[in-house]
């Protein structure tokens, strides 16, 4: 079957997994996160004397005055709401906009000086301090496929692979959200195909499991009192919380159904089971207390703390501890919390991590089913692919689990190999084997996600390289910076003379299109970085030479004056840019635990993050922690409810 | 009982490769057929190619020899071209303040003929789809409301413009805040077809009392919705809304095979007449060949029209970026060589993977030239569009909409000809096939002003 990936020029930055909901603490914000009135005053006020003239003088012509909106962007409506978190998409670009020098257009009358930009874009910067204190939505959603699968095998042992045949889920905000009909279906034929594995035939003797769910056969008389047993505790693991006595009375209606249609017990306990299986309650999750009519912030119940948690790190449900601490109503102390968090690291399951969220951030998850030109690399089979993907992962587990600072993503010096992969690195005669194994590495090009043969391919076309593709995920994945996309209508490239364009190295000819003013402004920045990788081909191998036989120039500069002429120093760059290392895997860790993307007052909470953060070497356990100890990831904002 | 009927007969399923019998249909008729035997449904079928085509290589020279030497794209068509429909002058959803998102406007616009919500991009918020509109309107009449196919996952990373992802991998949507995931395993879109419920080929016990137990769980879930905020509502809504349509197929499908069991003990019921087709073979492909693969998916959606199991059908051939096509001899991307700067290598290998996308919707057109149904073929019934959301991927232009509408639409649609000099929008194509289908539309579909009246038969 085709499983084409597909990349392009910029990938996508955030990954916003699925998720749901936030849990409990305390309704302030914590030291760290809290923003005084004052700072807010002063913000409001450069805001109006700075932010505002700037606009109307170089930029509403377009964007705001008579009903313009060019580029959809209105600052007539922006200057209002300035911190309101539906404009900070636009705020964004339009401070890379100023600063790239993209805007204003170059025949505008008039020019903003360079320390005019500058402060631009400072103020804007700036104007988190507006956002009021919110946790954001905590919207109920549904598992996703991984996670159903997941949860399907904690309760009933069946293989997740049951449900492969679910269509896979699309990340983004609002989506995977969404439940069609499709969907629905599958369900119930999941559901059917889970108790068809685990209950024994109609007539036959009972399973194992089927003992442990159902238990004894009552005699004839108690049967409704025994279904509701089950039924009592059966939802309560499946829905991750206690059933509320209506929720135990509708399971019972199924199981009357099944009755009344002359079913045998246990054939009505399954169609109640199936009912479960195919329920809101399950396939959500859900709060387990109905919130206060007039409260827009409320901490997470327990219950849900438990399953935000649980998904956040082992993309599951909760286990028993975790569920006996949410009956307790302990899970929120914040001790408690840690605890678990340690544990729950600790544990196998928090593979998902990386499944979940590592493998999207690094942009891995595609290489399964990533083209290659077949001829060039013949090598590139499925182990190969395999052994690519389990490096990165090992990698990345390593570092969660020593707790290493966040920088070792870029510079370490050991990676994890075997037979197959070897060879990539010319280890071949040191590493063979299926297994993979951790390998210290001499050579300083190495070690590290930017000499990663997983990471290098999945950043190339099937057939070469493509230093713009490089160049844009190490700014934007690895640094976290906001690349604005191609401009409409880009000219065509390439027009030269074949014969002339022939000899010339990959390098030498995407420089050329770098002679045109149009693309200069972003690829002086993309591509150096990408040509500072060009020693690693399509697949991650040493070269010295490139397709044409040309000689690779490594050479090149960082935004910023840094330069480097080989793999080796531009990782020392990267690594040095600690911060920025730090806050884009922050935002981008905290946007898939709490499921959406970042928001105005969120990033006060990164702020606060990164200083503890700082304190404590970057540790990536510590990042973890302070994600499930933060505001967001502990209350929830509602809409005010309209029914009691 | 009823669904043993339906699971008993479908006997060949097991092992890939093997051929797939499916004798069921000769009771089964079209569910709104009166006393009398009824006319023909018409259906609509969509199937997608991303990033346009080689301009000179797909548009007939002149109405004149549109039939008789057609261009080089249109050489699979020939035995079904008086059965084709071409116009030249249908301009696209102008992207503008998307510019810089051309691959995930070109999908998400084509059914929808309208632009993303530009405050909320990152959420998927477009308008309803021309196929969920027909679905809405005859959806009720089948066993599926309609079909979604994709031809790879629909989980490609890309994140342009700040819109949300969803847009590069969906064309049809059944809200405007929701995209409708797409079926890529042939063998579970026959299974969804036909009722089949688990992926093992062990029929699963189809449990006659699903259909109210979902109703119980349907009353729980309301209670549910009581005890929520307003957000949470909307989502569990979603949710409702979903289970109720799964509440009618089952319905749709009991009704089914009630009349089934009725024809067997000899009721007349409103059947297909003696003289239609026996149901196409279906054979799933054992290889990872894309031509295999593309062609099993336009058998089923073949035969879920012919069966009469859905009448409306989105198939994406192949979603924007990313996709690559070595069964053609070369291993980049289509997009790479859609930017050719007009130079003749990469271009003849965009002309080649053109030719090799309008052969896979040839040979379903020509499928359904030869299943007789009612006084002609299924074809005659059917409006079948292949097309892509540019014109040419190098410019990213859309002014003139590369599309082959094949099909009579019951009588509707005049085929056989090439219209040129014909001013309208994506809106203005959709609304007219709508129209052909006999679906009124109370509002106007994205950006149309009308129908394209030239298409029609008066």
């Amino acid at each position: 079957m085709f499983l084409t990936p597909n990349f392009r020029l910029v990938v996508s930055a955030i990954i916003v997994p699925i998720a749901s909901f936030v849990p409990l603490l305390s309704l302030t914000a914590s030291a760290g996160e809290a923003q005084p009135d004052v700072r807010r005053t002063e913000v409001n006020e450069t805001f109006r004397k700075k932010v505002v003239p700037f606009l109307k003088t170089y930029c509403m012509d377009c964007h705001g005055n008579n009903n313009k909106r060019k580029g959809g962007i209105d600052f007539a409506k922006m200057v209002q709401r300035p911190a309101d978190g539906r404009f900070r998409s636009a705020w964004q670009v339009s401070l890379a906009q100023v600063r790239e020098r993209s805007m204003p257009p170059e025949d505008a009358g008039k020019q903003p000086t360079d320390a005019e930009r500058r402060e631009f874009v400072e103020w804007v910067g700036m104007i988190k301090y507006l956002s009021p204190v919110d946790p954001g939505p905590f919207v109920i959603r549904r598992l996703t496929k991984v996670e159903f699968g997941n949860t399907l095998n904690d309760l009933f042992g069946v293989d997740p692979a049951i449900v492969a045949e679910l269509p896979d889920d699309v990340p983004g905000e609002g989506y995977l959200n969404t439940f069609s009909p499709l969907q629905t279906e599958q369900y119930l034929a999941i559901a059917n195909a889970v108790l068809d594995r685990v209950l024994g035939p109609k007539d036959g003797p009972p399973t194992e499991i089927q003992k442990k769910l159902f238990g004894e056969t009552p005699q004839d008389g108690k049967a409704r009192d025994a279904a509701k047993t089950v039924a009592r505790t059966q939802a309560r693991r499946a829905f991750r919380r206690p059933a509320t006595d209506e929720e135990v009375e509708t399971l019972l209606r199924v199981f009357d159904l099944a009755q009344a249609n002359k079913l045998t017990y246990p054939a009505s306990l399954r169609l109640m089971l199936k009912a479960i299986l195919v329920s809101p309650q399950f396939l959500f999750i859900t709060p387990a207390k109905v919130v206060e009519a007039d409260k827009s912030i409320v901490p997470l119940d327990d219950y849900q703390l438990a399953s935000r948690l649980s998904y956040f790190l082992w993309a599951t449900m909760p286990d028993t501890e975790l569920a006996d601490l949410a009956d307790k109503g302990k899970l929120h102390e914040p001790e408690v919390l840690r605890g678990q968090v340690k544990r729950l690291l600790a544990d196998r399951r928090s593979r998902a991590l990386f499944d979940g969220f590592g493998s999207q951030w690094l942009g891995v998850g595609t290489l399964k089913a990533k083209p290659f030109d077949a001829k060039k690399f013949p090598q590139v089979t499925p182990a190969m692919r395999t052994a690519m993907y389990d490096e990165v992962r090992l990698f990345f587990d390593s570092i969660v689990q020593e707790n290493r600072s966040v920088v070792s993503f870029v510079d370490s010096d050991y990676t994890f190999l075997n037979g197959t992969l070897a060879p990539l690195y010319g280890l071949e005669k040191t590493v063979t084997g299926p297994e993979m194994r951790r390998v210290k590495l001499a050579d300083a090009n190495r070690g590290g996600i930017l000499g990663m043969p997983g990471v290098l391919a999945v950043t190339s076309f099937p057939e070469r390289t493509s230093p713009v593709k490089r160049g844009v995920w190490v700014l934007e994945q690895v640094l976290g910076q906001h690349i604005p996309p191609a401009p409409a209508n880009v000219p065509t490239l390439e027009k030269q003379n074949q014969k002339q364009v022939a000899n010339l190295t990959l390098r030498q000819r995407t420089e050329l299109h770098r002679k045109n003013p149009t693309c200069a402004n972003c690829h002086k920045v993309l591509d150096p970085i990408g040509f500072g990788l060009e020693n690693f081909d399509a697949i991650g191998r040493w070269r010295d030479k490139d397709d044409s036989g040309g000689p690779i120039d490594a050479a090149g500069e960082l935004p910023g004056g840094k330069q480097f002429s080989s793999p080796k120093e531009l990782k020392g760059i990267v690594a040095g840019r600690k911060e920025e290392l730090a806050r884009n895997l922050t935002e981008k860790l905290l946007a898939y635990a709490l499921c959406r993307q970042l928001e105005g007052y969120d990033e006060i909470v990164v702020d606060g993050l990164m200083e503890r953060l700082a304190r404590d070497k970057y540790g990536m356990q510590t990042l973890v922690m302070e994600i499930v100890t933060s505001y967001p990831f502990l209350n929830r904002q509602v809409a005010i409810t309209n029914a009691k | 009982m009823p669904s043993k009927f339906l699971l008993n007969r479908r006997t060949c399923l097991r092992g890939l490769g093997a051929s797939l019998a499916l004798p069921l249909f000769d009771c089964m008729g079209w569910a709104d057929a009166g006393p009398k035997p009824a006319k023909p449904p018409v259906r609509l079928g969509f199937m997608y190619m991303p990033h346009g085509v080689v301009m000179d290589q797909f548009w007939p020279k002149s109405p004149e020899t549109f039939l008789t030497a057609p261009p080089p794209a249109l050489e699979p068509l020939k035995p079904v071209l008086n059965r084709c429909l071409m116009v030249k002058g249908i301009s696209g959803v102008p992207i503008a303040p998307f510019n810089g998102a051309p691959h995930a406007l070109e999908l998400s616009t084509w059914l929808t003929a309208k632009l993303p919500n530009v405050t909320h991009r990152n959420k998927i918020d477009i308008g309803i789809s021309a196929d969920q509109i027909a679905a809405n309107y005859v959806g009720h009449l089948t066993a599926l409301p309609s079909l979604e196919l994709a031809t790879m996952p629909q989980t490609h990373k890309e994140n342009q413009e700040g819109l949300n992802e969803g847009y590069y991998t969906h064309c049809s949507f059944s809200s405007p805040k929701q995209a409708l995931p797409a079926e890529i395993n042939p063998r579970a879109v026959l299974n969804r077809l036909f009722g089949k419920t688990s992926k093992s080929d062990q029929p699963t016990h189809a449990d006659p009392l699903d259909g109210k137990m979902l109703d119980l769980v349907l009353d729980g879930a309301r209670d549910l919705r009581r005890r929520l905020p307003k957000g949470d509502q909307e989502k569990l809504d979603e949710y409702l809304d979903s289970v109720r349509s799964v509440e009618r197929r089952i319905a749709a499908i009991e009704h089914r095979q009630k009349e089934a069991a009725q024809a067997k003990s000899g009721v007349p019921a409103s059947k297909n007449k003696s003289s239609d087709s026996p149901p196409i073979e279906i054979k799933i492909p054992e290889g990872d060949k894309r031509s295999e693969y593309m062609d099993v998916m336009c058998d089923l959606n073949v035969l879920a029209f012919q069966a009469d199991v859905t009448r409306v059908s989105s198939y994406i051939g192949s979603t924007p970026n990313g996709v690559s096509y070595p069964e053609l001899g070369f291993s980049g991307e289509h997009h790479s060589y859609t930017h050719h700067g007009n130079k003749e290598e990469p271009k003849g290998r965009v002309a080649a993977i053109t030719a090799f996308n309008v052969a896979r919707f040839a040979n379903m057109v020509k499928k359904m030239a030869a299943l007789r149904e009612g006084d002609g073929t299924l074809l005659d019934n059917c409006i079948m569009m292949w097309g892509s959301g540019l014109e040419d991927g190098d410019k990213h232009s859309r002014e003139n909409l590369p599309f082959i509408v094949a099909g009579g639409g019951g009588g509707s649609l005049r085929t056989g000809r090439f219209l040129t000099g014909i001013k309208g929008n994506q809106g203005d194509l959709l609304t007219t096939l709508l129209g052909c289908m006999g679906v009124p539309l109370d509002r106007p579909l994205g950006i149309a002003s009308g129908r394209i009246k030239e298409m029609m038969n008066a």
